[in-house]
């Protein structure tokens, strides 16, 4: 599929709901010289505002979840939120915690799930290449 | 030489003129190309605080008093002591005024000079 409608690279905002850090990691090995997603211009901004991308990591702890509803609403649309790792897709190891009031679908829509404990860079970098497809299809119907 | 003389100078006002008009049109080209799509009236314009809510703008204040916490509590003994004597009240100030006035009085005449 070729891409016409969106003429730049993607920028995600990455939030972080109470993970172990190890997909965090992962999504930052997606960034080293090994895989080097920033050839392709994709990176990592510090604002939702800046992005078309929203990377959720983490089960969602009962102190974040109005802090990743308050993240999507900032975030401009067209956007596509990518849930990395087990525990944002279904709770994983921390699946029915009492702290707990994921995953992240409860509290907003998620389009893609990058399953895995934690999920290797290759699988995050073809979720942010469907992300691409998905808000390339978007775009144009908002066109 | 006027002072509006075009002749370089950094305080020739037309100088600062021109700067400020190419700074103007630099801001509005920038603001141009930024984001159209965010939906007015929503979170989407307001303040990105990390996902925080944001308070209102007299609580996102810095005071200058916050600034100078470190001076005031350094030296709070002497501000104590000098918060104290200034009640705000003006007869309390004429009497310091008159007492001052009352003991260099004293002091000049003991050392002859009046």
């Amino acid at each position: 599929m070729s891409l016409n409608a969106i003429k730049r690279a993607l920028w995600a905002y990455h939030i972080n709901t109470g993970s172990c850090n190890g997909c965090d990691i992962e999504i930052l090995a997606a960034l080293t010289p090994r895989y080097d997603v920033e050839r392709f211009g994709i990176m990592l901004v510090g604002s939702p505002r800046h992005a078309d991308v929203l990377l959720v990591t983490g089960p969602v702890a009962r102190q974040m979840a109005p802090r990743l509803k308050r993240v999507y609403e900032q975030t401009p649309d067209p956007k596509v939120v990518i849930v990395v790792g087990s525990c944002g897709s279904e709770g994983g190891v921390f699946y029915e915690s009492y702290n707990l009031v994921g995953p992240v679908d409860q509290h907003i829509p998620v389009d893609i799930y990058v399953p895995g404990c934690p999920p290797r860079p290759e699988a995050i970098i073809e979720a942010v290449a469907k992300a691409w497809v998905k808000l390339e299809k978007a775009e144009q119907e908002v066109a | 030489m006027s002072i509006l003389g075009l002749s370089y100078s950094p305080w020739s006002p037309i100088f600062w003129l021109l700067a400020f008009v190419v700074v103007m049109i630099m801001a509005y080209f920038f603001r141009r190309r930024g984001q159209k799509k965010y939906k007015k009236g929503t979170t989407q314009t307001k303040i990105f605080l990390c996902g925080e809510e944001v308070p209102e703008a007299k609580q996102r204040h810095i005071r200058a008093h916050n600034v100078y916490w470190g001076f005031f509590e350094t030296m709070k003994e002497y501000y104590d002591a000098n918060i104290k004597a200034h009640t705000g009240i003006i007869n309390d100030y004429v009497i310091w005024f008159l007492v001052v006035i009352a003991i260099s009085g004293i002091i000049l005449f003991i050392a002859g000079v009046v």
